[in-house]
């Protein structure tokens, strides 16, 4: 029947040939992509010759010695391995901890109005605050090692995984309890086959925003004091006004929690592949 | 001929906002016999939608009962299947995942599940489109796989609101004739809510109408007597629509 | 018509809990400094803590300045970073998001920056600025730059593709459909970016504090730390807590005039 050919139509994608010429070219993004890195680069490289800024400022060519130089050395007594993976191994086990608390919370009190009452109030006091401002508390509480680190990623992701749990589920269209209802479902099965499904992408998303947040937070926990991890290294490029060892650490952060946010992505692809893709800004 | 849904005296009024009090229907009285279909008429906002949740047991009336089968509803349950204008697919299941549904949750395994939920997409005809997800669906199979998640339960009856309100005239047209299509091979009650004259003449055996205004009020009845098939442009069909329009003063 | 006016009652006890539940955590938090449960040098007693804060209205000491003098110093930090966020990071956002050309300039730089936490900068910001103003204006600009751009580059993206075809069957130019339509439509992302910036300003205000300064907020905080006096420290956060909340409460407001009429 033609209803069905026409719905494989729907989802046929038509190629259309545009001619070749200099302008086209001039005006394609991606041409203008590496245009601009380049002159970022040389940019760059200028201002620190120049030394506009001072001694502050290393060439690009500089940064790439020193990255490399990090892969060969040890800082500290342990090699670029094992910083970067004290400060991942923070992230996530902080993430996980937050999560694996938040979520639940945040579904509960969705569901639950005497919970919603009872929690909301004091999440409500401690919402406002960020999470920064609880490192000093933290290394009152817990001293200058993992704990206290831990615990202000726990803090910082705890937030936002709560939120969108609980917005998730809030956000629900009613009638989706209808149908489940009518299919001859009772309460309990309205709660494992609608609102767990249902609020899953808003659950990702907080996981996303957590994972940065708690980014954030192991950086600046271990700005203020550690021993090691990447936030580590760029103290020690501040304290050795070495600024090739702070722009190498700056460049090999961006890349790990670049790969993280990935990795959460990658898994929400796998748990949700129902949610439509919008255009990735 | 047996009567199976049986509405006496429905009386509904919503609290709106925790303030506003909307008076929806009133003194609604109507009988649907076995294996009819009767088609609900009325414009926007005249109650035929509250009329139908409160046969599914979704809502429950202020005042009156309903009896199906000569006991009372009390609530929603397996024995109706609610077809809704929006669709209200579960997103994050697949066609087969949908219509499935039903039976998952009366705890019927898993073989058995597969045959009822082939058979129903069989019967909407949908085959080849099982592993799909509802966002790449068009409208219509959409609702198609509505309909089949309904019936996959044995509902004993259907209940249809506005299904094919959010479809354009040539796929509507297309539902129309399916339905009447998938009624004919598994006869059922149905109850079917729409404010357009056309697909109500065209499907049902008797039209119900309500009053324009809130609250709704039954208006007339009128029975169906055209053989199936029927044809849009058929003399009597234009005959009757003509009578439907005068006396309600429908406009379309 | 079939509306009339009735009142329902929500259950009493769901209006109580909350006080209950905000009188018990601050009750078990008295209790457990009070009595000794947690030791005084690692947390401080509300009661305390509010003692400080009647104090430190006047007293410059042991940190050197008022609260006032504190709060200010932060406020205004926030405040020009977050406005400068805004000036760069809206307009660029909008452009980015419709004109290739600046898109393909700008994109990489910003796409390099993105991923970057802003505390990652505070060492190289006290290399180039030390630990004056600029510095964490800068931290504050940076971490607020980004969701101005991206919120305002989903907000032209989203303009309804229909209304720039009917637009070009005018005959209008790139520059006009991007004044007169994508601009207009964007607004609601815009706004929604105010407030998400303001957030993370904030934060990232008490992070560059946290690591060099000599007044302001998150100075207090570490302050409080270095002298073991914890009520310095809960006085810090709580006032980082409050302000923040008041500031987002401000920006609320001014949103609605300005969007009284339009919806959102």
């Amino acid at each position: 029947m033609s209803m069905d050919t026409m719905a494989a139509e729907v989802q046929k994608v038509v190629k259309v040939k545009t001619p070749i010429t200099i302008g086209r070219i001039l005006r394609n993004e991606y041409f203008l992509y590496v245009v601009s890195f380049i002159a970022f680069l040389l940019i760059w490289d200028w201002v620190a010759k120049a030394q506009i800024l001072g001694k502050s400022l290393d060439t690009p060519y500089e940064v790439m010695k020193e990255l490399a130089r990090l892969m060969t050395v040890k800082l500290a007594g342990k090699n670029l391995l094992g910083h970067i993976w004290d400060s991942t191994r923070r992230v996530f086990i902080g993430f996980a901890i937050a999560s694996v608390f938040a979520i639940p919370i945040g579904l509960l009190m969705a569901l639950n109005r005497y919970v919603n009452s009872i929690v909301k109030p004091v999440f409500d006091i401690f919402k406002p605050m960020p999470p920064i401002a609880w490192i000093s508390i933290a290394i009152l509480w817990f001293g200058i090692d993992e704990g206290s680190k831990i615990f202000i990623i726990i803090i910082g992701a705890f937030v936002p995984c709560l939120l969108n749990a609980y917005n998730g589920v809030r956000l629900i269209d009613p009638e989706l309890y209808d149908v489940v209802r009518m299919l001859g479902g009772n309460r309990r099965d309205e709660i494992i086959q609608v609102c767990f499904p249902a609020a899953f992408p808003a659950i990702f998303a907080g996981l996303q925003i957590s994972i940065s947040i708690a980014w954030t937070c192991v950086l600046a926990a271990e700005l203020v004091s550690s021993r090691s991890g990447l936030g580590w290294i760029i103290i020690q490029g501040m304290r050795l006004t070495r600024p090739a060892l702070v722009i190498g650490g700056m460049v090999l952060i961006a890349i790990v929690a670049w790969l993280t946010t990935l990795l959460v992505s990658g898994l929400e692809k796998f748990v949700c592949p129902w949610k439509r893709e919008i255009e990735a800004v | 001929m047996k009567i199976k849904i049986s509405c006496r005296n429905i009386r509904k009024i919503f609290i709106q906002k925790g303030k506003l009090q909307v008076h929806v229907l009133e003194d609604i009285s109507l009988d649907v016999y076995d294996n009819e279909f009767v088609v609900i008429l009325g414009p926007g906002q005249s109650g035929k939608t509250t009329l139908l949740r409160i046969i599914a047991g979704l809502e429950t009336p202020t005042e009156g009962r309903v009896f199906l089968d000569g006991k009372e509803v009390r609530g929603p349950g397996q024995d109706r299947g609610l077809v809704f204008q929006s669709y209200m697919l579960f997103p994050w299941r697949t066609v087969v995942g949908n219509v499935e549904m039903g039976p998952k949750l009366r705890g019927i395994p898993r073989d058995e599940r597969r045959k009822i939920s082939a058979h129903c997409i069989n019967l909407v005809g949908l085959n080849g489109f099982e592993r799909y997800y509802p966002h790449q669906l068009s409208g219509g199979m959409k609702q198609r796989v509505g309909i089949a998640r309904a019936y996959a339960n044995n509902p004993e009856v259907m209940l249809l609101d506005e299904p094919f309100g959010q479809l354009d005239a040539q796929t509507r047209y297309y539902m129309e004739k399916e339905t009447a299509r998938i009624w004919e091979t598994e006869k059922r009650t149905v109850l079917f809510v729409t404010n357009n004259i056309d697909e109500a003449i065209y499907l049902g055996d008797r039209i119900v109408t309500l009053e324009g205004k809130l609250p709704g009020r039954m208006k007339s009845t009128y029975k169906v007597d055209l053989p199936r098939p029927r044809e849009h442009t058929d003399a009597a069909f234009l005959e009757l629509r003509h009578r439907i329009i005068e006396e309600t003063q429908l406009l379309l | 018509m079939a509306y009339e006016e009735v009142r329902v009652k929500i259950p009493l006890i769901l209006r109580i809990l909350p006080w209950v539940s905000i009188l018990a955590f601050f009750g078990t938090w008295e209790f457990i400094v009070d009595t000794g449960i947690v030791p005084r040098t690692m947390l401080a007693a509300p009661s305390s803590v509010f003692k400080l804060f009647i104090e430190k209205l006047r007293d410059p000491n042991p940190d050197g300045a008022l609260l006032s003098v504190h709060a200010w110093t932060s406020i205004k930090e926030a405040g020009i970073g977050y406005l400068l966020s805004l000036l760069i990071g809206l307009p660029l956002g909008l452009l980015m998001g419709w004109f290739t050309f600046v898109r393909g300039i700008f994109r990489p730089v910003f796409e390099m920056i993105r991923p970057i936490p802003p505390v990652a900068w505070i060492p190289l910001c006290i290399f180039w600025f030390g630990i004056e103003l600029w510095g964490k204006v800068f931290i504050i600009w940076i971490g607020g730059v980004v969701p101005c751009v991206i919120d305002a580059w989903a907000g032209v993206k989203m303009t309804n593709p229909t209304l720039i075809q009917m637009a070009r069957t005018y005959g209008a130019t790139d520059w006009q459909i991007f004044k007169k339509l994508c601009i207009p439509s964007a607004l609601p992302m815009v706004f929604g970016a105010l407030q998400i910036t303001l957030a993370i300003c904030w934060t990232n205000l008490v992070a560059a504090e946290l690591l060099a300064a000599d007044s302001g907020l998150g100075f207090l905080i570490t302050m409080g730390r270095r002298l073991a006096l914890p009520e310095m420290v809960v006085l810090g956060m709580v006032t980082v807590g409050v302000v923040g909340a008041l500031i987002g409460v401000v920006i609320d407001v001014v949103e609605k005039q300005l969007l009284a009429g339009i919806r959102r």
